[in-house]
């Protein structure tokens, strides 16, 4: 997702401005040249000086167009869907979701659906992404819970080991 | 010397170590060759089982997994003209024409060979480098350290290849998340927004899992599968290869050279060693019009330089807890875990785990061509690994990885915010490795501003009073100033 420079920029004009704003809040340390505010203040003013640049396209005449290499027999060109740039955001969604309801649910259980609903976005067929789904989690389970003793969440099906 | 280099010995010839290598360099060479999946996020994903490994055998994973990675990046590069890791796509062309003309065999012999050479140079670079820097290093106060850290962000954003704004921008963020949590100067909670869990600062780890693996996995997720590779039987990888060192052998030395300096400087690996020597091996060239057309000499000198940079990343990582690129700052980060604090004392009172590390070197890079011959001769099967089975199980690792760092959820967390924007950052052309080395070197930064000023009374000419410390400033307002004054000049 390619979002316009201008667009890039201001945002970072407004983070430069929240940090060295909260910077700025920071209290001083007394009898001390510099203290935690002063990093904060810099880096702001410098993030902010950094996004008006860039929202004005300075700088931009280095940036080097990523060229699509051509295979023999032709690119397999990808699908240009409105919504196919929006697939990109279904790793950090399906992330989001375990952070959500993994204590409640479990490791096994939602380790699964993550793996199901990622196979099968990427063209798995059932076939193939259900027996993926039940082995793989039960798979890093017994790896990171049994012999790493990590304490990955039970939940409604705790594992046997 | 030779106790030490015995002591070392024994630390590396235990069960866990050869294992842990072994695999290593499986893992390695699988992840490398599979376009879209980078030697960085190789590394990036070993760090949750290191965690329970020994020290050594946990570094050997790293050394082993991260040289195994950037050379098999080569494979599909020659084989399907796309590159494994960005470390090949310098010279993906020029490979993909030589198996065009048939001699593919010759392009990943290449491949194979001057990488581990390379690999092996970079080691002795280290091994000759490091010990007397940190020699002088151990004299080094604040006001160096301070330099260090800013001439390395300064290097990493002047290396970039991008805009420089971008790069600078992309720094600036880096430090802004250094700033968050209560070890300041003033010891006061900053950016931290009422969450405990932010007291301590951002997590290096999950952070680095989310930027390489989580964002790679964003991205392939839009990217058409590979095509498959037309059936070829392979002859022999490495015959040919010993003429090419004797007939290209200033050409692999100088791949070589350049291959260290790059990896020296911080913030700039393997991708730019490569880049840098392919131009240049064009440039120095007898014959530069058959660049493009299938042509080994530039391999042999990109290919001998992109791994001779891996292993001489680790001089400024080891010495001064300073990145030579991203994967060295995540080795960082295992370094720190295992009690094995960067700095000129590990040289001192750690030798015998340093020779261990070179020793791994060594091996991995011999290791390399062997296991890199098979890896040739299965690449048929290896990239038609699918990636609907792979991603799902990719993902599943980041989440327990990040969530082993803790054992809280903060940790995919975490992962996750720093996943969104390391691939909105790469889409949008910011450069990720500045950003990754303001994270790591931030909080050096500033503790050692303070403490100097805090020395010097608040005067700003202390930083130019000891020796090295007015060297390295000079050095690097010089470094600042090059480009402005080149600019000017136009």
């Amino acid at each position: 997702m390619r979002l316009p420079d201008r667009v890039t920029g201001l945002f970072l004009v407004g983070l430069g401005a929240a940090a060295a704003y909260g910077g700025w809040l920071l209290p001083p340390v007394p009898g001390q040249p510099v203290g935690p505010n002063v990093f904060p203040l810099v880096i702001g003013t410098g993030l902010a000086l950094c996004g008006l640049a860039i929202a004005f396209g300075i700088g931009h005449s280095f940036e080097e167009e990523e060229e699509l290499i051509p295979v023999e027999g032709g690119q397999p060109t990808p699908p240009t869907g409105k919504f196919y740039g929006l697939r990109a955001l279904l790793p950090p969604a399906l992330l989001l979701f375990y952070v959500v309801v993994a204590d409640r649910l479990g490791f096994i259980i939602t380790a699964a659906l993550i793996v199901y609903v990622t196979s099968t976005a990427l063209g798995a067929r059932w076939k193939l992404s259900l027996p993926l789904a039940v082995l793989a989690p039960i798979g890093i389970h017994l790896i990171f819970s049994k012999l790493l003793r990590v304490p990955l969440p039970p939940g409604l099906l705790p594992m046997p080991w | 010397m030779l106790k030490t280099l015995l002591e070392a010995f024994a630390l590396i010839s235990t069960w866990e170590v050869i294992v842990a290598m072994f695999a290593a360099s499986v893992y390695g060479l699988v992840i490398g060759s599979l376009p879209g999946l980078s030697a960085t996020m190789a590394t990036a994903l070993l760090v949750p089982v290191t965690f329970y490994l020994s020290p050594i055998a946990a570094i050997a994973t790293i050394v082993a997994a991260s040289s195994m990675a950037i050379f098999s990046g080569d494979i599909p590069g020659a084989l399907l003209r796309i590159p494994g890791t960005p470390a090949s796509a310098a010279y993906a062309d020029e490979a993909y024409a030589m198996t065009r003309k048939g001699e593919a065999e010759l392009a990943l012999g290449a491949g194979v060979w001057f990488s581990a050479v390379g690999g092996i140079a970079g080691t002795l670079s280290l091994m000759i480098l490091a010990p007397p820097l940190a020699e002088i290093a151990l004299s080094f106060s604040t006001f160096e350290y301070f330099w260090l850290a800013f001439l390395g962000l300064m290097c990493a954003t002047l290396v970039a290849r991008s805009s420089p704004v971008k790069a600078i921008a992309g720094m600036f963020i880096g430090l802004l998340v250094s700033c968050v949590g209560i070890e300041n100067p003033g010891g006061v909670p900053r950016f931290t927004f009422g969450i405990t869990d932010l007291f301590g600062g951002i997590e290096p780890i999950p952070a680095l899992v989310g930027v390489f693996a989580v964002a790679q996995v964003m991205r392939a997720m839009l990217t058409p599968e590979p095509p498959p590779i037309p059936r070829r039987k392979f002859g022999s990888i490495m015959a040919g290869q010993w003429r090419l060192t004797k007939k290209y052998h200033w050409q692999m030395t100088r791949g070589n050279i350049v291959g260290i300096i790059i990896g020296v400087l911080p913030g700039a690996g393997a991708d730019m060693a490569a880049w840098v020597s392919y131009a240049m091996s064009k440039r120095f060239s007898k014959e530069p019009e058959k660049f493009g057309t299938g042509h080994v000499e530039g391999l042999v000198e990109a290919g001998a330089s992109n791994n001779a940079s891996i292993a001489s990343g680790w001089v400024p990582s080891l010495l001064f807890g300073i990145p030579g690129d991203t994967i060295a700052a995540i080795a960082i980060g295992v370094l720190y875990m295992k009690g094995l604090n960067p700095g000129p004392t590990l040289f001192t009172e750690k030798a015998s785990s340093m020779y261990a590390i070179y020793l791994m070197f060594i091996i991995a890079n011999l290791l390399m061509i062997p296991l890199g011959i098979a890896a040739i001769k299965s690449a048929k099967q290896m990239l038609r690994a699918p990636r609907e089975l792979l991603l799902p199980v990719i993902l599943l690792f980041c989440i327990v990885g990040s969530f082993a760092i803790n054992n809280s959820l903060f940790g995919v967390v975490l992962m996750l915010v720093f996943g969104v924007v390391g691939y909105f950052m790469e889409e949008n052309g910011f450069p990720i490795a500045p950003a990754i080395l303001g994270m790591v070197l931030g909080a050096m930064l500033e503790e050692n501003f303070i403490s100097s000023m805090i020395k010097a009374d608040g005067r700003l000419a202390a930083f130019f009073e000891r020796p090295i410390a007015g060297s390295l400033g000079v050095l690097t307002i010089a470094v600042l100033a090059v480009p402005l004054v080149r600019r000017a000049m136009r």
